[in-house]
């Protein structure tokens, strides 16, 4: 539709490279983006009204949905919340399980944005090496939990079942090759001069409107704010493990890149201590919640977890019956798209690829 | 200056995607071949309806509503036992919370994921198919 010579056109919502189900409506003046429009709610799956009519083991094995990608995290959000409300211990080793899981997972999110990131922007190898890399860690996922990305594998007080050594040595395995795959990575794309100028001082975003929007995890700290919740996390076991937030200053799309590749040798390093710990040391995972009804005491809490797009927190509300009465889910990636149309006003049609790419955003999270 | 460092990591970039036509492939050609699949997985349900006592907690703990329908029965001892007992794999999202709860061990999940059908009535298990890949898939492996 073209008015007063501008021309507006609509993306998504089927765009293979909204990642899931988004659409935009953009304001063009030639090449150069007036405004945009996101409008969401494509993938909208009332998340949070369904918890009010499931009992929380009804409930638990739906979480997972909320960002397909990182399905431990919104688990572990929502467990952690209940745990805390109804008073469960959890077991060290099931800690130790979570955050090996946790870190597996974030992993594998950040493989499949790299690969995809690189084929919004034209390059089509990356994706098949990440996917390649990211299939060994879902084959490891579903041998421990039966599923590639709805685990379901976390239960309150614990986890489902205990890992085992053959497991655990596989993931060894792969800790141990992945470090030259990530070189690999980097040796095509970092220095690339394509990559290079299309995402170095594209979309930069700022300290203070970084902080002003909300957002977290990544794109946060690429824009030089050292926040990440792992470290000061008390219920997981994060205190006693040794890692780096890695931390960027421009907040350009090619920091955001950086911070991400730079975390998952970080990744990396928390999965080997987890895995050294937990070949190390015997211990009990299995729930103490054995009854399929579970009563939880009347209160409400907030549990936040350092997920791969922000971080993501779960209010669950109890009113002392066997229900929730209220659950909410806070995600990275609602905040990302809010901040788009800022992100983008005044700069090339082109980039635009390259700066909603580089935010990480992923559908069901925003829509949840 | 600039254009050389450019073109250095064009080439190393370049001779590492070469690397790669002297790899192995790591696809599988199905349906020819299949991945194997370990016994965590969750598949298709099987049933062993000697073990049911008809108590409907996996009825309980399913997230989705109306997946099973058990319709229960007294036997001549007076013990509950599954008259008709069904699935609806329509509905299912294989969360496995039937099999982890069930207080007796009476369903199991199988390795079959090759669910696609012409029709939406056959992917409702009946007992009988429930009761079948117990046999075919847990106690004859
Ligand atoms: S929970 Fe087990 S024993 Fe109870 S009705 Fe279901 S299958 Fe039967
Ligand atoms: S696997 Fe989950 S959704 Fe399917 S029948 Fe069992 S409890 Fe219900």
């Amino acid at each position: 539709m073209q008015t007063n010579n501008k021309l507006k056109i609509n993306i998504g919502p089927q765009h293979p490279s909204t990642h899931g189900v988004l659409r935009f409506v953009l304001e063009l003046d030639g090449e150069i983006i007036k405004s945009c429009e996101p409008v969401i709610g494509y993938l909208h799956r009332g998340m949070e009204k369904m918890a009010e009519s499931r009992t929380y083991l009804q409930y638990l094995p739906t979480v997972d949905r909320v960002d397909y990608l990182g399905g431990f995290f919104n688990s572990y959000a929502f467990c952690n919340a209940v745990e805390n409300l109804a008073q469960i211990e959890v077991s060290k080793r099931s800690r130790y399980i979570r955050v090996l899981t946790l870190e597996m997972n974030r992993l594998s999110s950040h493989l499949l944005w790299l690969g995809s990131y690189l084929l919004d922007m034209g390059a089509t190898s990356p994706l098949f090496y990440t996917l390649r890399d990211r299939e060994v860690l879902l084959s490891l996922f579903e041998e421990l939990t039966g599923q590639r990305l709805m685990y379901n594998y976390y239960t309150f007080g614990g986890v489902r079942h205990d890992v085992w050594a053959d497991w655990l040595k596989k993931v060894a395995d792969f800790v141990e090759i992945m470090p030259r795959k990530i070189q690999d990575y980097e040796d095509i794309i970092t220095n690339n001069p394509i990559f290079a100028t299309r995402t170095k001082d594209i979309g930069i975003l700022s300290k203070h409107k970084a902080l002003q929007y909300s957002i977290t995890g990544p794109n946060l700290r690429a824009s030089g704010i050292d926040l990440d919740s792992r470290k000061d996390a008390n219920n997981l076991i994060y205190d006693e493990l040794d890692f780096e937030t890695k931390i960027a200053h421009s907040g350009d799309s090619f920091d955001r890149y950086m911070v991400r590749i730079e975390e998952m040798r970080e990744c990396l390093k928390i999965i080997s201590q987890c895995v050294n710990w937990l070949m190390g040391n015997e211990g009990d995972v299995i729930s103490p919640v054995k009854q399929p009804t579970l009563k939880v005491p009347e209160g409400e809490f907030i549990s936040n977890v350092e997920a791969p797009r922000g971080i993501c927190s779960c209010y669950v509300k109890s009113d002392g019956s066997g229900k929730p009465y209220r659950v909410k889910w806070r995600t990275g990636s609602y905040y990302a798209v809010q901040l788009l149309p800022k992100l983008l006003e005044g700069t090339f049609y082109p980039d635009m690829m390259a700066i909603f790419g580089s935010l990480d955003v992923i559908a069901p999270e925003v829509d949840r | 200056m600039k254009n050389l460092k450019y073109l250095i990591s064009l080439i190393i970039g370049h001779l590492t995607v070469f690397k790669h036509i002297f790899k192995k492939p790591v696809t599988l050609e199905y349906p020819e071949k299949k991945i194997e699949l370990n016994d965590k997985f969750r598949g298709e349900h099987a049933f062993d309806v000697e073990k049911c006592t008809a108590c409907g907690t996996c009825q309980r703990v399913c997230p989705s509503f109306g997946t099973i329908e058990i319709e229960k029965e007294k036997d001549e001892n007076g013990k509950f036992y599954p008259k008709n007992y069904s699935i609806d794999l329509n509905k299912c999202i294989f969360c496995g919370n039937c099999v982890q709860y069930c207080p007796f061990g009476a369903i199991k999940m199988t390795q079959n994921y090759e669910l696609a059908d012409e029709k939406k009535s056959t992917l409702k298990l009946e007992i009988n198919t429930l009761k079948r890949n117990y046999f075919d898939n847990i106690i004859d492996k």
